[in-house]
């Protein structure tokens, strides 16, 4: 039975064994074969109001900037200028339109999450046991509370890195950066030395494939946490007062929204600088 | 060997399918959500960052071209001060140097003037003398011509008799040498 309704958290008196909040985004309608989700609803709606609010910032752009060029240029040139100041002039050329794009969407998708109405408002069934009703599909979902928003990004940034990488060291340059052993070194310890580089490198190599996993898992649970703390915190207390007690949260939630965003840009960001940067000598080599 | 790496990939796979079908993965959604960003990513660096960081350059550019400017015109600026102060002292050494020779030129006609001023006053001196001297001689000669006159004829009436020329112009002449002595 699909009923259209609101409701005030539910699902943990509705389902003991079942986590309040899903852990998989839920296929609210079809398109073909293609099923769409709740959390893919938020993503494009994020990602349509970024856009238009960008094109109505740059729409007709001002010497003295004013209003939403305002804004606009404080956030980009902001992260313009904090990202040089971490990865370098000429790679920040090259890659902001990735960083920047990273940190806005997560940043708002995240904080999108946070309106009320998101993952309270669907379809659901009423419980005759507690005279509430439970929200079984809710029509709209934290983006990144879905496994493969953030294993989306992720990845996309795995092929970029690899892509970037490529072309600062080269082929041969990017197999030396991992294998070749580092320092000066002669005779029998060189041959040492080349032996344990290489080894090291291959965990190198594992670290660097569990990069995409460690960073969708982070930002997932994140987000998936704040939403599962502000739904316990609306049911642990009566149905009248269960406005009160997410409201603390609510505000470490926007401030979760903003590290996790910065945490994704900066880790991506550094990992892209690691690689792309040139070796100068022993006492630049990464350990 | 080959069985327990085959058995632990089979465990791998079969984890990496529970772990996707727990947390909602699947490719179709994957990409789905891939396409999303991508699309996002593009738009925004298209229409929303190049605008922007263009706008940033320029202003940038601007910036320093006006401190650029500023400085030059701070330079040109002392440079004119310099050159100022360098003209007033010019100047003033100019404007000194006219005044002493005005003092100097205006000494010099001073004295001349005075000079001369000396010179004609001693010239008049000298004409007044002269013709003081012209006026007591012609006086003079007038007083004895008198004196003779009155002398002969006070003599001609205390004598009693006509006296002759020479006598007259012997007491004339008597006269004369007594006034002169």
């Amino acid at each position: 039975m699909l009923v259209y309704g609101i409701a005030l958290a539910t699902p943990a008196v509705a389902a003991e064994t079942e986590p309040a909040v899903s852990l998989k985004p839920i296929p609210i309608f079809e398109i073909g074969k293609f099923a769409i989700t709740n959390s893919m609803l938020v993503t494009w709606i994020v990602a349509a109001g970024i856009i238009v609010f960008a094109q109505i910032a740059t729409q007709n752009i001002k010497p003295i900037p004013s209003g939403i060029q305002n804004f606009w240029e404080w956030l980009v040139g902001g992260l313009y200028n904090f990202l040089e100041g971490i990865i370098g002039r000429e790679l920040v050329r090259k890659t902001f339109w990735f960083f920047a794009t990273i940190f806005i969407f997560i940043l708002f998708v995240n904080w999108f999450g946070l309106i009320p109405g998101v993952g309270t408002i669907g379809w659901g069934h009423h419980d005759p046991n507690t005279g509430l009703f439970h929200v079984d599909q809710p029509l709209l979902r934290g983006g990144n509370a879905d496994l493969n928003m953030t294993t989306a990004m992720a990845a996309i940034f795995f092929v970029l890195w690899l892509v970037w990488a490529l072309q600062a060291q080269g082929v041969g340059g990017f197999l030396k950066h991992l294998f070749a052993p580092k320092g000066e070194t002669t005779g029998v310890l060189k041959v040492l030395m080349a032996v344990i580089f290489f080894m090291v490198g291959w965990l190198e190599v594992i670290s660097i494939l569990f990069r995409p996993i460690s960073l969708s898992f982070r930002l997932y649970g994140n987000i998936y946490a704040g939403e599962s703390i502000l739904e316990a915190m609306a049911t642990m207390v009566p149905l009248w007062l269960a406005w009160l007690p997410p409201i603390p949260f609510y505000f470490m939630e926007i401030l979760v929204g903003v590290v996790q965003a910065l945490v994704f840009m900066l880790l991506t960001a550094v990992f892209t600088m690691l690689i792309a940067q040139h070796d100068h000598g022993p006492e630049h080599a990464p350990v | 060997m080959n069985l327990i790496i085959a058995a632990a990939a089979g465990g791998f796979s079969e984890t990496l399918h529970d772990t996707a079908e727990t947390f909602g993965w699947n490719w179709q959604l994957f990409l789905s959500q891939v396409i999303s960003f991508v699309i996002v990513a593009l738009l925004l660096r298209r229409f929303a960052y190049k605008p922007i960081l263009a706008v940033l350059e320029e202003r940038r550019r601007k910036i320093e071209e006006g401190q650029l400017n500023a400085e030059k015109i701070k330079k040109e600026l002392a440079e004119a001060e310099k050159r100022y102060q360098e003209i007033i002292a010019k100047a003033d050494a100019d404007a000194q140097k006219m005044i002493d020779e005005a003092r100097e030129s205006a000494a010099h006609l001073s004295e001349r003037k005075q000079q001369e001023a000396i010179a004609a006053a001693e010239q008049i001196l000298a004409k007044a003398r002269e013709a003081s001297a012209i006026e007591h001689e012609r006086t003079m000669e007038s007083l004895k011509r008198e004196l003779g006159r009155l002398v002969v004829d006070t003599t001609a009436k205390v004598a009693g008799k006509v006296l002759t020329p020479e006598d007259q112009q012997r007491l004339q002449e008597e006269a004369a040498r007594q006034l002169a002595g």
